[in-house]
Protein backbone atom coordinates (compact mmCIF):
# COMPACT_ATOMS: atom_id res chain seq x y z
CA UNK A 1 0.00 0.00 0.00
CA UNK A 2 1.41 3.37 -0.96
CA UNK A 3 1.93 6.02 1.66
CA UNK A 4 1.90 8.81 -0.91
CA UNK A 5 -1.39 10.42 0.20
CA UNK A 6 -0.24 10.56 3.80
CA UNK A 7 3.17 11.93 2.83
CA UNK A 8 1.63 14.63 0.66
CA UNK A 9 -0.71 15.56 3.48
CA UNK A 10 2.29 16.09 5.76
CA UNK A 11 3.65 18.59 3.25
CA UNK A 12 0.63 20.77 4.04
CA UNK A 13 1.95 21.29 7.55
CA UNK A 14 5.39 22.29 6.40
CA UNK A 15 6.77 25.11 8.55
CA UNK A 16 7.82 28.22 6.62
CA UNK A 17 11.39 28.47 5.41
CA UNK A 18 13.04 31.15 7.56
CA UNK A 19 12.41 34.48 5.90
CA UNK A 20 15.91 35.85 6.18
CA UNK A 21 17.46 32.73 4.71
CA UNK A 22 14.89 32.82 1.94
CA UNK A 23 15.86 36.35 1.01
CA UNK A 24 19.53 35.47 1.20
CA UNK A 25 18.94 32.58 -1.22
CA UNK A 26 17.79 35.07 -3.82
CA UNK A 27 20.96 37.08 -3.44
CA UNK A 28 23.46 34.25 -3.87
CA UNK A 29 25.60 35.02 -6.87
CA UNK A 30 23.81 38.20 -7.64
CA UNK A 31 26.46 40.28 -9.36
CA UNK A 32 27.42 43.48 -7.57
CA UNK A 33 25.58 42.75 -4.39
CA UNK A 34 26.06 45.72 -2.12
CA UNK A 35 26.92 45.44 1.51
CA UNK A 36 24.01 47.68 2.35
CA UNK A 37 21.56 45.33 0.60
CA UNK A 38 22.81 42.47 2.65
CA UNK A 39 22.66 44.34 5.93
CA UNK A 40 19.05 45.22 5.10
CA UNK A 41 18.24 41.54 4.81
CA UNK A 42 19.48 40.49 8.19
CA UNK A 43 19.31 43.43 10.49
CA UNK A 44 15.73 42.78 11.60
CA UNK A 45 16.41 39.28 12.77
CA UNK A 46 18.39 39.52 16.02
CA UNK A 47 18.84 35.76 16.37
CA UNK A 48 20.45 35.51 12.96
CA UNK A 49 22.59 38.56 13.58
CA UNK A 50 23.89 37.03 16.78
CA UNK A 51 24.52 33.76 15.01
CA UNK A 52 26.34 35.46 12.18
CA UNK A 53 28.66 37.18 14.62
CA UNK A 54 29.29 33.97 16.53
CA UNK A 55 30.09 32.04 13.38
CA UNK A 56 32.21 34.80 11.88
CA UNK A 57 34.26 34.81 15.08
CA UNK A 58 34.77 31.03 15.06
CA UNK A 59 38.14 29.49 14.36
CA UNK A 60 36.88 28.25 11.01
CA UNK A 61 37.33 31.66 9.43
CA UNK A 62 40.57 32.29 11.21
CA UNK A 63 40.07 36.03 11.44
CA UNK A 64 42.62 37.71 13.62
CA UNK A 65 40.43 40.28 15.28
CA UNK A 66 37.12 40.07 16.99
CA UNK A 67 34.07 41.12 15.04
CA UNK A 68 31.39 43.15 16.78
CA UNK A 69 29.12 44.35 14.01
CA UNK A 70 27.53 43.03 10.86
CA UNK A 71 29.25 45.70 8.89
CA UNK A 72 32.64 44.63 10.10
CA UNK A 73 31.82 40.98 9.35
CA UNK A 74 30.88 41.93 5.82
CA UNK A 75 34.05 43.86 5.23
CA UNK A 76 36.27 41.09 6.50
CA UNK A 77 34.46 38.10 5.02
CA UNK A 78 32.89 39.47 1.88
CA UNK A 79 29.28 39.25 0.79
CA UNK A 80 29.28 35.70 -0.57
CA UNK A 81 30.87 34.25 2.54
CA UNK A 82 28.35 36.09 4.64
CA UNK A 83 25.43 34.81 2.58
CA UNK A 84 26.59 31.28 3.34
CA UNK A 85 26.55 32.03 7.04
CA UNK A 86 23.12 33.64 6.89
CA UNK A 87 21.59 30.74 4.99
CA UNK A 88 23.20 28.19 7.26
CA UNK A 89 22.09 29.92 10.41
CA UNK A 90 18.56 30.25 9.05
CA UNK A 91 18.53 26.59 8.09
CA UNK A 92 19.71 25.49 11.55
CA UNK A 93 16.17 26.02 12.80
CA UNK A 94 14.69 23.70 10.23
CA UNK A 95 17.20 21.01 10.95
CA UNK A 96 16.72 21.25 14.71
CA UNK A 97 14.44 18.21 14.83
CA UNK A 98 15.75 14.68 14.86
CA UNK A 99 15.29 12.59 11.69
CA UNK A 100 15.11 9.10 13.17
CA UNK A 101 14.32 7.42 9.85
CA UNK A 102 17.74 8.37 8.57
CA UNK A 103 19.98 9.10 11.53
CA UNK A 104 20.02 7.62 14.99
CA UNK A 105 22.02 10.57 16.18
CA UNK A 106 19.90 13.66 16.77
CA UNK A 107 21.83 16.14 14.67
CA UNK A 108 22.79 13.59 12.03
CA UNK A 109 21.04 15.23 9.12
CA UNK A 110 22.36 18.66 10.00
CA UNK A 111 25.87 17.30 10.21
CA UNK A 112 25.50 15.56 6.86
CA UNK A 113 24.05 18.70 5.28
CA UNK A 114 26.78 20.96 6.57
CA UNK A 115 29.43 18.47 5.47
CA UNK A 116 27.96 18.34 2.02
CA UNK A 117 27.84 22.13 1.77
CA UNK A 118 31.48 22.40 2.73
CA UNK A 119 32.50 19.59 0.40
CA UNK A 120 30.63 21.21 -2.49
CA UNK A 121 32.40 24.46 -1.72
CA UNK A 122 35.80 22.72 -1.78
CA UNK A 123 35.00 20.99 -5.05
CA UNK A 124 33.92 24.28 -6.59
CA UNK A 125 37.22 25.77 -5.54
CA UNK A 126 39.16 22.85 -6.98
CA UNK A 127 37.28 23.25 -10.26
CA UNK A 128 37.75 27.03 -10.12
CA UNK A 129 34.06 27.78 -10.34
CA UNK A 130 33.02 31.27 -9.44
CA UNK A 131 29.76 30.18 -7.83
CA UNK A 132 31.06 28.81 -4.57
CA UNK A 133 28.23 30.18 -2.45
CA UNK A 134 25.69 28.54 -4.76
CA UNK A 135 27.48 25.24 -4.39
CA UNK A 136 27.60 25.54 -0.64
CA UNK A 137 23.89 26.33 -0.43
CA UNK A 138 22.88 23.50 -2.73
CA UNK A 139 24.97 21.05 -0.71
CA UNK A 140 23.47 22.32 2.50
CA UNK A 141 19.89 21.91 1.30
CA UNK A 142 20.08 18.89 -1.01
CA UNK A 143 18.51 16.45 1.47
CA UNK A 144 15.69 18.64 2.87
CA UNK A 145 13.25 15.98 1.70
CA UNK A 146 14.52 13.82 4.54
CA UNK A 147 13.04 16.27 7.04
CA UNK A 148 9.57 15.26 5.91
CA UNK A 149 10.17 11.68 4.86
CA UNK A 150 12.00 10.64 8.02
CA UNK A 151 8.93 9.53 9.96
CA UNK A 152 7.69 7.40 7.09
CA UNK A 153 11.09 5.87 6.52
CA UNK A 154 11.29 5.09 10.21
CA UNK A 155 7.96 3.24 10.07
CA UNK A 156 9.04 1.17 7.10
CA UNK A 157 12.74 0.92 7.82
CA UNK A 158 12.87 -2.86 7.97
CA UNK A 159 11.05 -3.25 4.66
CA UNK A 160 13.31 -0.68 2.97
CA UNK A 161 16.47 -2.35 4.25
CA UNK A 162 15.22 -5.68 3.02
CA UNK A 163 15.01 -4.29 -0.51
CA UNK A 164 18.52 -2.84 -0.09
CA UNK A 165 19.90 -6.18 1.05
CA UNK A 166 18.05 -8.62 -1.16
CA UNK A 167 18.12 -6.58 -4.37
CA UNK A 168 21.32 -4.62 -3.82
CA UNK A 169 19.55 -1.33 -4.52
CA UNK A 170 20.76 1.98 -3.17
CA UNK A 171 18.71 3.25 -0.25
CA UNK A 172 16.82 6.00 -2.06
CA UNK A 173 15.59 3.54 -4.68
CA UNK A 174 14.38 1.18 -2.00
CA UNK A 175 12.71 4.13 -0.34
CA UNK A 176 10.81 4.85 -3.52
CA UNK A 177 9.85 1.23 -3.94
CA UNK A 178 8.40 0.91 -0.45
CA UNK A 179 6.96 4.39 0.13
CA UNK A 180 6.06 5.25 -3.45
CA UNK A 181 8.16 8.39 -3.37
CA UNK A 182 11.76 9.23 -2.39
CA UNK A 183 13.35 12.09 -0.45
CA UNK A 184 14.63 13.80 -3.60
CA UNK A 185 11.10 14.06 -5.02
CA UNK A 186 9.69 15.29 -1.71
CA UNK A 187 12.59 17.74 -1.40
CA UNK A 188 11.76 19.06 -4.87
CA UNK A 189 8.17 19.63 -3.75
CA UNK A 190 9.32 21.41 -0.62
CA UNK A 191 11.55 23.66 -2.69
CA UNK A 192 8.51 24.53 -4.80
CA UNK A 193 6.41 25.33 -1.75
CA UNK A 194 9.21 27.43 -0.31
CA UNK A 195 9.82 29.26 -3.56
CA UNK A 196 13.47 28.36 -3.88
CA UNK A 197 15.23 29.50 -7.03
CA UNK A 198 14.57 27.02 -9.86
CA UNK A 199 18.11 25.86 -10.16
CA UNK A 200 18.33 25.00 -6.49
CA UNK A 201 15.04 23.13 -6.68
CA UNK A 202 16.33 21.04 -9.56
CA UNK A 203 19.51 20.15 -7.68
CA UNK A 204 17.45 18.94 -4.76
CA UNK A 205 15.15 16.98 -7.04
CA UNK A 206 17.91 15.34 -9.08
CA UNK A 207 20.87 14.88 -6.75
CA UNK A 208 20.66 11.09 -6.96
CA UNK A 209 20.95 11.28 -10.76
CA UNK A 210 17.95 9.07 -11.33
CA UNK A 211 16.80 10.43 -14.70
CA UNK A 212 18.36 11.86 -17.86
CA UNK A 213 17.54 15.48 -16.92
CA UNK A 214 19.76 15.03 -13.89
CA UNK A 215 22.79 15.31 -16.13
CA UNK A 216 21.91 18.62 -17.71
CA UNK A 217 23.31 20.92 -15.02
CA UNK A 218 26.87 20.70 -13.73
CA UNK A 219 25.70 21.85 -10.33
CA UNK A 220 23.60 18.70 -9.93
CA UNK A 221 26.63 16.57 -10.76
CA UNK A 222 28.81 18.49 -8.36
CA UNK A 223 26.36 18.03 -5.49
CA UNK A 224 26.10 14.34 -6.27
CA UNK A 225 29.86 14.07 -6.08
CA UNK A 226 30.01 16.04 -2.84
CA UNK A 227 27.40 13.70 -1.36
CA UNK A 228 29.45 10.64 -2.31
CA UNK A 229 32.70 12.09 -0.99
CA UNK A 230 31.10 13.01 2.31
CA UNK A 231 29.86 9.45 2.67
CA UNK A 232 33.30 8.12 1.82
CA UNK A 233 34.80 10.27 4.52
CA UNK A 234 32.51 8.26 6.73
CA UNK A 235 32.15 10.33 9.86
CA UNK A 236 28.47 11.16 9.69
CA UNK A 237 26.83 8.08 8.37
CA UNK A 238 23.14 7.49 8.68
CA UNK A 239 21.25 4.29 9.28
CA UNK A 240 21.49 3.37 5.62
CA UNK A 241 25.27 3.19 5.88
CA UNK A 242 26.91 3.25 2.48
CA UNK A 243 24.03 1.93 0.39
CA UNK A 244 24.67 4.50 -2.31
CA UNK A 245 25.57 4.40 -5.97
CA UNK A 246 28.36 6.72 -7.01
CA UNK A 247 28.63 7.51 -10.70
CA UNK A 248 32.28 7.35 -11.79
CA UNK A 249 31.26 9.16 -14.99
CA UNK A 250 30.89 12.29 -12.89
CA UNK A 251 34.60 12.24 -12.08
CA UNK A 252 35.46 11.92 -15.73
CA UNK A 253 33.06 14.68 -16.62
CA UNK A 254 34.89 17.07 -14.31
CA UNK A 255 38.31 15.74 -15.29
CA UNK A 256 39.09 14.81 -11.69
CA UNK A 257 41.71 12.19 -11.10
CA UNK A 258 42.17 10.08 -8.06
CA UNK A 259 44.87 12.31 -6.68
CA UNK A 260 42.62 15.37 -6.95
CA UNK A 261 39.99 13.60 -4.92
CA UNK A 262 42.54 12.53 -2.35
CA UNK A 263 43.52 16.16 -1.97
CA UNK A 264 39.93 17.22 -1.56
CA UNK A 265 39.27 14.54 1.04
CA UNK A 266 42.38 15.60 2.87
CA UNK A 267 41.37 19.22 2.85
CA UNK A 268 37.91 18.29 4.02
CA UNK A 269 39.39 16.27 6.87
CA UNK A 270 41.29 19.36 7.95
CA UNK A 271 38.37 21.77 8.01
CA UNK A 272 35.89 19.27 9.34
CA UNK A 273 36.50 19.83 13.03
CA UNK A 274 36.50 23.60 12.87
CA UNK A 275 33.42 23.46 10.71
CA UNK A 276 31.53 21.53 13.33
CA UNK A 277 32.26 24.19 15.86
CA UNK A 278 31.26 26.73 13.26
CA UNK A 279 27.81 25.20 12.93
CA UNK A 280 27.28 24.55 16.60
CA UNK A 281 27.62 20.78 16.33
CA UNK A 282 30.28 20.40 18.99
CA UNK A 283 31.53 22.65 21.74
CA UNK A 284 35.19 23.03 20.89
CA UNK A 285 37.78 21.77 18.49
CA UNK A 286 39.74 18.62 19.17
CA UNK A 287 41.20 15.81 17.12
CA UNK A 288 42.64 16.78 13.77
CA UNK A 289 45.46 19.23 13.93
CA UNK A 290 45.77 21.42 10.90
CA UNK A 291 46.99 24.91 10.61
CA UNK A 292 46.13 25.60 6.99
CA UNK A 293 42.69 26.51 5.96
CA UNK A 294 40.89 28.65 3.46
CA UNK B 1 36.29 2.08 29.13
CA UNK B 2 36.18 3.19 25.49
CA UNK B 3 39.10 5.22 24.22
CA UNK B 4 38.01 6.91 21.02
CA UNK B 5 40.45 7.21 18.14
CA UNK B 6 39.40 10.15 15.95
CA UNK B 7 40.01 10.72 12.24
CA UNK B 8 43.73 10.91 11.56
CA UNK B 9 44.44 9.90 15.11
CA UNK B 10 46.40 7.27 17.06
CA UNK B 11 45.96 5.77 20.53
CA UNK B 12 47.96 3.09 22.31
CA UNK B 13 47.32 1.46 25.66
CA UNK B 14 48.45 -1.23 28.07
CA UNK B 15 45.56 -0.84 30.48
CA UNK B 16 43.29 -3.87 30.55
CA UNK B 17 40.14 -1.85 31.16
CA UNK B 18 40.58 0.01 27.85
CA UNK B 19 38.83 -0.71 24.58
CA UNK B 20 40.18 1.30 21.65
CA UNK B 21 37.39 2.32 19.27
CA UNK B 22 37.32 4.16 15.98
CA UNK B 23 33.93 5.07 14.55
CA UNK B 24 32.43 5.14 11.10
CA UNK B 25 35.29 4.19 8.83
CA UNK B 26 34.36 4.87 5.22
CA UNK B 27 37.24 4.95 2.77
CA UNK B 28 39.58 5.59 5.70
CA UNK B 29 41.38 2.66 7.28
CA UNK B 30 41.60 1.58 10.89
CA UNK B 31 44.65 -0.48 11.86
CA UNK B 32 44.67 -2.32 15.19
CA UNK B 33 47.83 -4.04 16.43
CA UNK B 34 48.22 -6.11 19.57
CA UNK B 35 50.95 -7.98 21.43
CA UNK B 36 49.25 -10.77 23.42
CA UNK B 37 52.22 -11.31 25.72
CA UNK B 38 52.84 -7.71 26.69
CA UNK B 39 49.11 -6.96 26.44
CA UNK B 40 49.83 -3.80 24.60
CA UNK B 41 47.67 -2.57 21.77
CA UNK B 42 47.34 0.41 19.49
CA UNK B 43 44.98 1.76 16.89
CA UNK B 44 45.48 4.16 14.00
CA UNK B 45 42.78 5.77 11.86
CA UNK B 46 44.35 7.16 8.71
CA UNK B 47 42.72 8.79 5.70
CA UNK B 48 45.02 8.37 2.75
CA UNK B 49 47.84 6.14 1.56
CA UNK B 50 50.75 8.46 0.85
CA UNK B 51 52.15 11.50 2.56
CA UNK B 52 53.66 12.68 -0.72
CA UNK B 53 50.22 14.17 -1.36
CA UNK B 54 50.94 16.95 1.10
CA UNK B 55 54.20 16.82 3.01
CA UNK B 56 53.55 19.80 5.21
CA UNK B 57 50.26 18.37 6.42
CA UNK B 58 51.96 15.05 7.00
CA UNK B 59 54.43 16.84 9.19
CA UNK B 60 51.69 18.52 11.20
CA UNK B 61 49.78 15.32 11.59
CA UNK B 62 51.52 12.11 10.48
CA UNK B 63 48.42 10.06 11.35
CA UNK B 64 46.64 11.29 8.26
CA UNK B 65 48.63 8.99 6.01
CA UNK B 66 49.46 5.30 6.03
CA UNK B 67 53.14 5.70 5.23
CA UNK B 68 53.75 8.15 8.06
CA UNK B 69 51.16 6.82 10.53
CA UNK B 70 51.77 3.07 10.49
CA UNK B 71 55.44 3.27 11.54
CA UNK B 72 54.40 5.55 14.40
CA UNK B 73 51.76 3.06 15.48
CA UNK B 74 54.36 0.32 15.75
CA UNK B 75 56.89 2.54 17.47
CA UNK B 76 54.40 3.71 20.08
CA UNK B 77 53.53 0.10 20.88
CA UNK B 78 57.21 -0.87 21.15
CA UNK B 79 57.66 1.88 23.65
CA UNK B 80 55.03 0.22 25.84
CA UNK B 81 56.90 -3.10 25.61
CA UNK B 82 55.39 -4.71 22.53
CA UNK B 83 57.69 -6.77 20.28
CA UNK B 84 57.52 -6.80 16.56
CA UNK B 85 57.37 -10.55 15.98
CA UNK B 86 54.48 -10.95 18.42
CA UNK B 87 52.29 -8.19 17.05
CA UNK B 88 49.02 -9.19 15.42
CA UNK B 89 47.82 -6.71 12.80
CA UNK B 90 44.18 -6.24 11.86
CA UNK B 91 42.69 -3.86 9.38
CA UNK B 92 39.22 -2.55 8.59
CA UNK B 93 37.69 0.08 6.32
CA UNK B 94 38.62 1.10 2.79
CA UNK B 95 35.13 1.18 1.37
CA UNK B 96 34.55 2.05 -2.26
CA UNK B 97 31.54 4.01 -3.39
CA UNK B 98 32.20 4.38 -7.05
CA UNK B 99 31.04 1.27 -8.83
CA UNK B 100 34.15 0.58 -10.87
CA UNK B 101 37.25 0.76 -8.74
CA UNK B 102 39.63 1.51 -11.58
CA UNK B 103 38.30 5.05 -11.48
CA UNK B 104 38.86 5.74 -7.90
CA UNK B 105 40.80 3.67 -5.48
CA UNK B 106 41.42 5.65 -2.35
CA UNK B 107 39.63 2.90 -0.47
CA UNK B 108 41.69 0.17 -2.03
CA UNK B 109 45.03 1.93 -2.17
CA UNK B 110 44.67 2.74 1.49
CA UNK B 111 45.17 -0.87 2.21
CA UNK B 112 48.70 -2.07 1.88
CA UNK B 113 50.12 -3.64 5.07
CA UNK B 114 50.87 -7.20 6.09
CA UNK B 115 47.94 -8.43 8.12
CA UNK B 116 46.41 -11.23 10.17
CA UNK B 117 42.76 -10.27 9.95
CA UNK B 118 40.81 -7.88 7.81
CA UNK B 119 37.44 -6.57 6.80
CA UNK B 120 38.19 -4.26 3.93
CA UNK B 121 36.54 -2.85 0.79
CA UNK B 122 32.96 -3.19 -0.33
CA UNK B 123 30.56 -0.48 0.65
CA UNK B 124 30.14 -0.95 4.36
CA UNK B 125 30.65 1.58 7.11
CA UNK B 126 32.59 0.10 9.97
CA UNK B 127 33.45 0.77 13.56
CA UNK B 128 36.62 -1.00 14.69
CA UNK B 129 37.22 -2.05 18.31
CA UNK B 130 40.22 -3.57 20.12
CA UNK B 131 39.99 -4.86 23.68
CA UNK B 132 43.32 -4.37 25.44
CA UNK B 133 42.71 -7.08 28.09
CA UNK B 134 42.31 -9.86 25.51
CA UNK B 135 43.36 -8.54 22.11
CA UNK B 136 39.92 -9.37 20.82
CA UNK B 137 39.30 -7.24 17.72
CA UNK B 138 35.94 -6.79 16.08
CA UNK B 139 34.09 -4.74 13.52
CA UNK B 140 30.57 -3.39 13.85
CA UNK B 141 28.71 -2.24 10.74
CA UNK B 142 25.95 0.39 10.57
CA UNK B 143 23.30 -2.32 10.47
CA UNK B 144 24.71 -3.63 13.77
CA UNK B 145 26.35 -6.75 12.49
CA UNK B 146 29.45 -7.74 14.40
CA UNK B 147 32.43 -9.66 13.00
CA UNK B 148 35.44 -10.75 14.94
CA UNK B 149 38.71 -10.29 13.05
FE1 LIG C 1 19.95 12.31 -0.86
FE1 LIG D 1 22.90 13.37 1.03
Amino acid sequence: MSLIPQILRSLKNLPPFPMVAQRALMLVNKPELSIQELVEVIKFDPAITANVLRIANSAYFGLRREIHSLHQALLLLGTQELLKIIIASGATRLFANATPGYFSERHGLWRHSVSCGLMADLLARELTWAERATCFTAGLLHDIGKLVLSLFVDQKFAAIMEVVETQGKPFHRAEKEILGVDHAEIGGEMARIWDFPDRLRLVIRHHHLDCPESFSDNLVLLIHLADVLVLMFGQNLGREGLAYDGYPEVLKHFGLRERDLEKILLHFGCIWNDAQVFFGLIGSAHGLQCAHRG
Amino acid sequence: MDIVVGVADLKVSNRPEHVLVTHALGSCIGVAIYDPLARVGGMLHFMLPESSLDLSRAQENPYMFADTGVPRLFRECYSLGAQKQRLRVKVAGGSQLFGRPEHFQVGRRNYNVLIHGEDVGGNKARTLCLEIATGKTWVRTTDNQIYEL
